[in-house]
């Protein structure tokens, strides 16, 4: 229904409109355009130089360093992203099977680590994997292992798993709520029709619960595409993502335009990759399914 | 009578869809009005022109010689009982009822007594420090009427405030509201689709569609001497039977030539028409007084409650003839050959 | 919903070992929290509160902490009437700018924080704003922003026009219709959607580090100490900050999820 806006006192129409486009135009909008353009100025030893350049776009695609590097963080993304549907779909598929009070508590429970502290948990992931850390001792103790493994010890590997961990809770909510949203009579249906339960869930709850395991690993995908922090405490040497270049470029390696540009090359993939997930993994997409 | 409001020319659209055309309506003081139509004859839209909601495109809303067509809501001497009631559910009764004068700034005490003064006029004062959701549909009604009424505004629109309720309750609210209408005396301006309603409650009934207004009229005016074949047919049941105007004001159709009696006179001869005539208006047999007389047969008879209806077929055209039930049926049947007869000025014409 | 006994307890042993990988990292330093640790190893001799104790004199973390509710509060109260604000214009019509102001406001949430964080540093730094308290605070209210507009939006559809029509028609003000029908029946919304925009605040990490001038959150803080490995105050703070978060996500669980959401009592 839409509703035609009604008559209000002037005075106060004129400083709700200002507040309303003022902070995110200018808190927004303004930095992200300038962020743009910022991308295009170009550095030179030490002197920032304001002319319109596509230097930055060029050095990423002709330097040797950058696109491997940047493919290989879409792989290990796109694994976090697996890893994270993997383990998540059960556990979303588990919850939605449960009624009443024991739904409610452990749906509680799967959301508290979602805003528990990124660091502390990060932190907490590195002491488990690390060389002497309680993986590898209770490995030891169990005499599995004479050795410390090395094997998820500062590289990607490490950064694999610790990002697997921390994003499982962004992955199980919006399958859960795609498999919640499920009507509950398709189910009783397939039932009466004589459909097992094994292929009720392959014929009917899988499919249309699609789009929500499309949502989640757009999610994860995207979280873990921007996030610079995990594979700088965990990643080592070994472990350099794109994130990390990008956050070099205003440390250490003091080019900001070139961090500009290559944010720009990031976001642009975090743009394609919602749209993919938004086109497959909508409700619209549901329907058209 | 004094016109209390006027619309002059009014027309409203929306982007490309136009909803209302030319509307020319003068609302009388203290009468109770209805706006009838099916929807999207644009009758909401008139009321929500009048409450200020939405604004004509053009003509102007005279009030005291005024145009308030571009008067905010909260400026209008009008209050509305909106369909779904509108109440505020986070308030209770008296804080509903009581909203209109406290945003006036009116004092507590003063509030608290015309609260208690109108929650009893619609017979919900031990209802005070209820909330909503613990109220029936027919009660949130009557508070919905309270906090309409208390402001003593100088014209009530009611938006189909009845659509909500089953059949029962719905008689006893008309009822209600009647009765209400002749206590306070105010202006209402009600709005519905159920022609039913519409005869039982208005001083005047204005029937729209299409955006036009088609008949404007007391309910008998309506009933009995519809001036278009869509008001003819919107008071359920009619029998409209076509044909072409005679010489004399008679009627050529397909059954004979029937006398008429019209109000039309820009029915000139040649023209085509219906002769519309009610099924209480027809009688079985041909007895004193009847005007016209055809012959026919009864396909079937229908038993309806009060009325039982027989439908004749007359060379081809079927007739709807109205009867008063009878516990022992009534006294004929399927595959009878029967005459019917009617008064000529039971006869309506109306253009086609 | 039937489902074969084998099914369900393979998805059981399944949610059993994603709850393990969830919370064991942090039940470690919270355990370990109430011992003492000497050289390294903890001694389970006996528990005591000495770690709690400690961190009361930590002066870092304890500014940190100072810094982290205040940009919180004000990052919860800029965000809650500014969402307020464009919720209710946006809902009252339709036009091309307002879908353009919600795209925008939606778009620190969608974007990675580097970025987000990254345009409003050049941002800062070309309009000569030193970064400060302040500037974090911007950073937080940016980015809470989507998710505190979209609840109350949402909650603004549910209420929908009548009341507000009603309200003018019996001649209320804006400003009267605003207070004494709108903000009552928002009420759960803004309580949940402030309590979560509150805890996202306070975990808040990535924008952070971009915008801070010399002032720390407690993340930040945090951050700085991994590298030092954590003393035993610090599995205090741990244990401390999971029992804040749960309490959080508890109380905006209660204003958020409606009431039938668990389906028929088991």
């Amino acid at each position: 229904m839409t509703a035609k806006p009604i008559e209000t006192d002037r005075i106060w129409r004129g400083v709700a409109l200002t507040a309303a486009y003022g902070l995110p135009l200018f808190f927004i909008l303004l930095p992200l355009c300038g962020f743009l353009v910022y991308s295009l100025f170009r550095v030179e030893g030490t002197e920032l130089y304001y002319d319109l350049t596509l230097a930055n776009y060029r050095r990423f695609f002709t330097d040797e360093i950058y696109i491997p590097v940047l493919r290989q963080t879409v792989v290990l993304c796109l694994e976090v992203a697996g890893l994270c549907i993997a383990f998540g779909y059960p556990v979303a598929y588990f919850l939605s099977g449960l009624k009443g009070r024991k739904k409610y508590t452990l749906l509680m429970l799967l959301l508290v680590p979602l805003l528990m502290s990124y660091i502390i948990k990060m932190y907490a992931i590195r002491s488990i994997l690390g060389g002497n850390g309680f993986l590898n001792r209770t490995l030891i103790a169990l005499g599995i292992i004479d050795q410390p493994l090395t094997f998820f010890v500062f590289n990607l590997n490490a950064v694999l798993l610790t990002l697997s961990v921390l994003l499982l809770p962004f992955a199980i909510l919006p399958i859960f709520l795609s498999l919640e949203r499920i009507p509950r009579n398709l189910l009783e249906a397939s039932h009466d029709l004589g459909g097992s339960s094994r292929q009720t869930f392959f014929r009917v709850i899988l499919p249309l619960s699609l789009p929500g395991v499309i949502s989640a690993a757009t999610f994860v995908f995207v979280l873990a595409i921007g996030d610079f922090l995990t594979p700088q405490m965990v990643g080592g040497q070994n472990g350099f993502t794109f994130g990390r270049i990008i956050y070099s470029q205003f440390g250490t390696a003091f080019n900001w335009p070139f961090g500009a540009a290559l944010s720009v090359i990031l976001a642009a993939l975090v743009i394609v990759a919602i749209v993919i997930g938004t086109w497959f993994g909508g409700e619209k997409a549901a329907v058209r399914r | 009578m004094t016109v209390l409001l006027e619309l002059k020319g009014v027309s409203k659209a929306f982007g490309a869809t136009r909803v209302l055309e030319q509307i020319d309506l003068a609302v009388e003081d203290g009468e109770f009005i209805t706006i009838l139509g099916p929807s999207g004859s644009g009758k909401t839209t008139i009321l929500r022109m009048i409450g200020g909601f939405t604004q004509p495109t053009t003509g102007s809303i005279v009030l005291d010689g005024r145009d308030i067509a571009a008067d905010p809501i909260n400026r209008r001497p009008f209050n509305t009982v909106f369909q779904d009631y509108a109440l505020f559910p986070h308030m209770t009764v008296a804080g509903n009822v009581g909203y209109g004068l406290k945003v006036r700034g009116t004092a507590g005490p003063v509030i608290k007594q015309r609260v208690a003064e109108v929650l009893d006029l619609v017979q919900l004062g031990s209802f005070a420090a209820r909330y909503p959701a613990q109220l029936s549909g027919g009660q949130r009604q009557r508070v919905a009427l309270a906090r309409a009424i208390i402001c003593q505004p100088r014209l009530i629109l009611l938006d189909e405030p009845l659509a909500a309720l089953d059949v029962e309750l719905r008689k006893q609210m008309q009822e209600f509201l009647k009765a209400i209408h002749r206590e306070i005396k105010t202006t209402f301006l009600f709005v519905t689709h159920d022609q039913e309603e519409a005869i039982a409650m208005a001083d005047r009934i204005c029937v729209m569609n299409y955006g036009k207004i088609l008949q404007l009229g007391s309910p008998t005016e309506v009933y009995y001497r519809p001036r278009s074949e869509f008001v003819a047919r919107f008071f359920g049941d009619n029998n409209l039977i076509e044909g072409v105007v005679t010489a004399g004001g008679a009627v050529e159709t397909p059954i004979g030539t029937l006398a008429c009696a019209s109000d039309d006179a820009a029915l000139s001869t040649g023209a085509k028409a219906f002769a519309v005539i009610r099924p209480e208006a027809i009688r079985i047999g041909a007895g004193t007084g009847a005007d016209t007389v055809v012959a026919g047969q009864v396909s079937r008879v229908s038993f309806g409650g009060a009325a039982t209806v027989a439908v004749v077929d007359v060379s081809g055209v079927s007739l709807r003839v109205k009867l008063p039930s009878r516990a022992e049926g009534v006294s004929i049947e399927a595959g009878d050959r029967v005459e019917l007869g009617w008064r000529a000025g039971d006869c309506r014409l109306v253009a086609a | 919903m039937k489902r074969s006994p084998l099914a369900t307890l393979l998805l059981a042993l399944v949610t059993g070992l994603v709850f393990i990988l969830l919370y064991g990292p942090i039940f470690i330093p919270i355990v370990t929290s109430f011992f003492a640790v000497k050289y390294g190893s903890v001694d389970w001799s006996q528990m005591n509160l000495n770690a709690y104790a400690k961190l009361t004199e930590n002066e870092g973390v304890i500014e940190a902490v100072e810094n982290t509710f205040i940009v919180g509060l004000s990052a919860v109260a800029a965000s809650l009437v500014l969402g307020t604000v464009i919720a209710l214009h946006c809902n009252s019509s339709r036009s091309r700018a307002r879908a353009l102001l919600q795209f925008v406001v939606f778009l620190p949430f969608l974007m990675p924080p580097i970025i987000t964080g990254l345009s409003l540093l050049i941002f800062f730094r070309e309009v000569s704003i030193d970064r400060s308290m302040l500037t974090i605070i911007i950073g937080h209210t940016v980015f809470v922003l989507a998710l505190v507009y979209r609840t109350i939006l949402v909650r603004l559809q549910g209420i929908g026009f009548s009341m507000i029509e009603a309200s003018y028609d019996l001649g209320a003000s804006a400003p009267q219709t605003f207070f004494y029908v709108l903000l009552p029946n928002l009420k759960s919304a803004l309580i949940g959607a402030g309590v979560l925009a509150f805890a996202l605040s306070f975990d808040e990490t990535m924008i952070t580090i971009l915008v801070t001038g010399t002032q720390n959150t407690l993340p930040l803080r945090l951050w700085a100490m991994m590298r030092l490995g954590f003393t035993p105050d610090i599995n205090a703070l741990v244990a401390i900050i999971l029992a804040l978060t749960t309490v959080l996500v508890l109380v905006a669980a209660r204003y958020l999820i409606p009431k039938d959401f668990a389906g028929a009592e088991a």
